[in-house]
């Protein structure tokens, strides 16, 4: 381990109720606050309570990483039976701290001392008695552990107290508590052998740019804030996992703009409502997931034909039907951009970290006014869920009233909605402008909106609404694509999209290391696809990989169907994120071919 | 006692209508449905009743589901939404939401109202969101050429109950007034003068209004909710019919044998919107500590 660099994960593994996911955010923000960048990613069951998995993971590094390691320094567990198969991700010389009180014989497996393997170094913390001494209730077992966990690292033992009591400002009580449980867990680690091999180093001073601010916050909160910084008017929504946080941010922040947010009856009534708002001339959003989404892909295509503005959110979860709720995935990539009757093009984004979601977010709205259609921002639950430390800048990048209005000779009887313009984008009125009026109608219209099915104009009006968007793959101050590692020729290159993409970049710097000449491309545009962008990249490719979480392949279909070159597929639906190393042996794999390849063509 | 016809002129009722200044609410496009229709006096009556409040056109926006009665829209000289089957409820509330400016109107019938759109109902009605609902009621599905709707009544023949429907008929005023719309009221597209002031009434009315027409299907039902049967099974509400009754207001929409026409129960509370710019106030504090409005839309 370097001296300077600090790259440290720890896995805090209870049952559902143990407070395993509220230490950990507690643990993560301390840490952020230290100035460590902080990639955190928390797996919880369905259930509210039951005897449910629950695992808090976060990477705490002074280099910027880009996913969780495959390996943990340091297991935290709260319920044995749970942390006992996890037992095996620690590193060598890492630690596992579990509960002494209870040497509880399992069925299967026994005691979790006995999975600790001779190379890691076990820690049995009396989890239960401190927290029943110090609180009088054994409810604190898990911040007695996060005190343990800081003492037996070395880190300031106020920075914590601090902390808590900022978290339980409204609750000086149980703030107190709190306090008192984690002097107990830090106190019990002074009698204990020191953990030499996890080192928490200096933090380097980062240069921040004046007036943006370092912030650590999930997927779904970095939505909310592209939302506010964008000027949401209107939000409609339908609570669903793992998207409901987006709501339920946005109710607590958009009255105080003096914005609208209203609860719906469903999804349907969501999205419906939210076509009306950007009908009206609002900026309006709606954010759902995989089952919410198929219920408003009829009210899309009504958004595509009418060419209303609106934004959507889809935050993926395993899938089909109701799934696995609590579980990421990447297969609801075809519905968001094939999804729903018709010829129906529409724009699709997907940005790859935290601080993407916040400017996809933003850009959507623009997008969505400049070009008169709705766009699908796809998240999944892992990046919804996923905390990063995320550099904002000062001023919100994102520019307001991208509508085409119409000149004063437009308007009147002659007016036409639906114009062939050059640039196939028509002069857009609102309810409330004179001389304005028209009908927004999802039959099929000529120029003026009225209905109208004749061959020539479904031909004209279809061309229209396709070739209209094409002008987004230009859009201004947007990374519609971006290559990182080796320049030029390359034995393989990665195309990764959405949240995968940190897995990607993490197999990449680690192939480079070996030697293989790598390099990786996320696409943000899926829909309309940048095949130019694209091709470009794989022309340098002797090999292209594309790792995805879902079975099909569905990014790789769009692709295949946009550039026709075979691409090698890697897909996994484990409903967590991908192994980097997965990712890392198909590098190997391909490399090895592109070599033969090399030689052959040297012979 | 006989009574004289007086003649009608074209001439005379063209100058009338004329001058009524009422064609500015026409559009120039000439309704599609069937001749003798009633949704004709309905679009008259709303016309009417625009001309008559002096909204202006550019001010109005006219949403629909799809169905025959959701072609209005395309009939009336202000701004439409034509947008789903069963969708125009969410689409108006999401349009009023955006601008409270508005006079949102939300036409529809029996089927897009209460089968597809069912789910919609209660809420636009619970939450008194301000727009004003106009239900076509013909009891039949005409767009797609006559099927059975879910205020046919038991025995009803349609070309999908070819035996005769089974499904008991809804009873769209009880559970409107027991969703808690603001305003509900029932007229008959065989009576328009009487038609045109309950639209009146209803579009004055601030908060969710409902207006339940009662408009035969001349071309798909020859037996059932017709003209001549119509005619013989509505009559005025009782004169003694206190608006704010409620329970009242029920026992009068329990019968289905005759049917009263009026305003069965009126009541002003808060709209969806006054209470949301309540909440804007109290969420961001005094008007001046308010931050200004981040970049918008078109408004």
């Amino acid at each position: 381990m370097k001296a300077m660099s600090t790259d440290i994960q720890i896995a805090i593994c209870g049952s559902a109720g143990d407070g395993t996911i509220a230490a950990g955010e507690i643990l993560r923000n301390v840490m952020a606050g230290l100035g460590y960048k902080v990639i955190a990613f928390d797996v919880y069951p369905p259930e509210i309570r039951g005897f449910g998995k629950c695992i808090a993971r976060m990477r705490v590094t002074t280099e910027q990483a880009y996913s969780l390691k495959p390996q943990s320094d340091v297991l935290i567990s709260l319920d044995d039976s749970h942390a006992i198969p996890h037992v095996g991700e620690v590193r060598d010389y890492g630690a596992v701290i579990y509960e002494r009180g209870s040497i509880v014989q399992l069925a299967e497996g026994g005691h979790i001392s006995a999975h600790v393997r001779p190379a890691q170094l076990p820690y049995a913390v009396p989890l239960r008695e401190l927290s029943e001494k110090s609180t009088s209730s054994n409810r604190s077992r898990n911040i007695v552990a996060l005190g343990f966990l800081a003492g037996l690292c070395g880190l300031q033992e106020d920075t914590f107290l601090n902390a808590l009591s900022r978290k339980f400002k409204k609750k000086p009580e149980v703030a107190e508590s709190a306090q008192s449980a984690f002097r107990a867990g830090y106190a019990e680690s002074a009698d204990t052998f020191k953990l030499d091999d996890v080192v928490f180093g200096p933090v380097p001073k980062a240069p921040v740019a004046a007036g943006s601010a370092v912030e650590m916050m999930n997927g779904n909160a970095a939505v909310v804030r592209g939302c506010l910084d964008a000027g949401i008017e209107n939000y409609f929504g339908y609570p669903i996992t793992p998207a409901t946080s987006i709501m339920e941010r946005l109710a607590l922040e958009m009255p105080k703009r003096g914005a609208r947010l209203l609860q719906t009856e469903d999804e349907i009534a969501a999205i419906s409502a939210t076509v009306g708002a950007g009908f009206a001339g609002a900026r309006a959003a709606t954010a759902t997931s995989g089952p919410g989404f198929s219920l408003m892909t009829e009210m899309l295509g009504l958004g595509v034909i009418a060419e209303v503005p609106c934004v959507i959110f889809v935050s993926q979860r395993g899938g089909p039907s109701t799934g696995m709720p609590t579980k990421t995935e990447q297969s609801d990539l075809h519905i968001a951009v094939y999804g729903g009757h018709g010829d129906a093009q529409r724009i699709v984004i997907a940005p790859t970290n935290v601080e993407g979601c916040y400017r996809c977010a933003g850009k959507a709205f623009e997008m969505a006014e400049r070009y008169q259609t709705p766009v699908v921002v796809l998240l999944d639950l892992y990046l919804s869920n996923r905390y990063e430390t995320v550099v904002f800048p000062a001023r919100p990048p994102f520019a307001p009233n991208q509508s085409k209005a119409p000149e004063k000779d437009q308007l009147g009887d002659a007016y036409r909605r639906y114009a062939l313009t050059g640039d196939l984008i028509s002069p857009r009125t609102v309810p409330g402008d004179k001389d304005g009026m028209y009908v927004a109608t999802g039959l099929e219209h000529n120029e003026l909106g009225r209905p109208n099915d004749q061959p020539q104009n479904h031909e004209a009006q279809s061309r229209k609404r396709h070739e209209k968007l094409k002008a987004a793959l230009a859009h201004p101050d947007f990374t519609h694509y971006k290559r990182f590692g080796d320049e030029g020729a390359v034995d393989v290159g990665i195309i990764g999209w959405g949240s995968n993409f940190g897995e990607c970049l993490e197999a990449m710097i680690k192939a480079r290391a070996e030697g293989i000449r790598c390099a990786a491309m996320k696409v943000v545009m899926i829909s309309p696809f940048p095949v130019a962008g694209v091709t470009g990249f794989m022309d340098q490719c002797r090999e292209v990989l594309v790792p995805e979480v879902n079975y099909e392949g569905q990014f790789a279909n769009v692709l295949q169907a946009n550039v026709g070159r075979p691409v090698a597929r890697l897909n996994r639906v484990p409903g967590a994120p991908m192994a980097v190393g997965d990712i890392l042996e198909e590098v190997r794999r391909l490399a090895a071919r592109a070599r033969r390849g090399h030689e052959k063509a040297a012979a | 006692m006989s009574t004289v016809m007086k003649p009608i002129y074209v001439e005379d009722k063209l100058r009338e209508v004329r001058e009524s200044g009422r064609l500015a609410f026409r559009s120039r496009t000439l309704p599609t449905w069937c001749p003798g229709c009633g949704y004709f006096s309905i679009e008259e009556g709303l016309t009417w009743a625009l001309n008559d409040l002096g909204v202006a056109n550019k001010d109005i926006v006219v949403v629909s589901g799809i169905g025959c009665a959701s072609r209005f829209p395309f009939f009336v000289n202000a701004y439409g939404f034509h947008t789903l089957h069963g969708r125009a409820l969410p689409t108006a509330t999401g349009v009023k939401l955006a601008n409270e400016a508005l006079t949102v109107v939300a036409v529809g019938g029996d089927g897009d109202g209460f089968a597809i759109g069912g789910a919609h109902l209660s809420h636009a009605a619970r939450r008194n969101v301000d727009i004003t609902y106009l239900l076509m009621d013909n009891g039949i599905y005409g767009l797609t050429k006559g099927q059975t709707s879910p205020t046919s009544v038991v025995g009803f023949r349609t070309s999908t109950s070819p035996y005769e429907n089974l499904d008991r008929p809804l009873n769209p005023l009880l559970m409107m007034l027991s969703y808690g719309a603001s305003w509900v009221g029932r007229s008959y597209a065989g009576e328009p003068n009487h038609l045109r002031g309950m639209i009146r009434e209803a579009l004055a009315h601030r908060g969710f209004s409902y207006l339940h027409i009662l408009s035969p299907c001349v071309t798909f039902d020859k037996t059932s909710k017709t003209y001549v049967n119509l005619g013989m099974q509505v009559e005025a509400l009782p004169e003694t019919h206190d608006p704010a009754d409620l329970a009242g207001a029920m026992r009068i929409a329990m019968d289905t044998e005759r049917l009263a026409l009026g305003l069965f129960y009126s009541e002003l509370r808060p709209t969806l919107g006054d209470n949301m710019d309540e909440l804007v106030a109290r969420a961001s504090g005094p008007p001046a500590a308010r931050p200004k409005k981040a970049a918008g839309g078109r408004r």
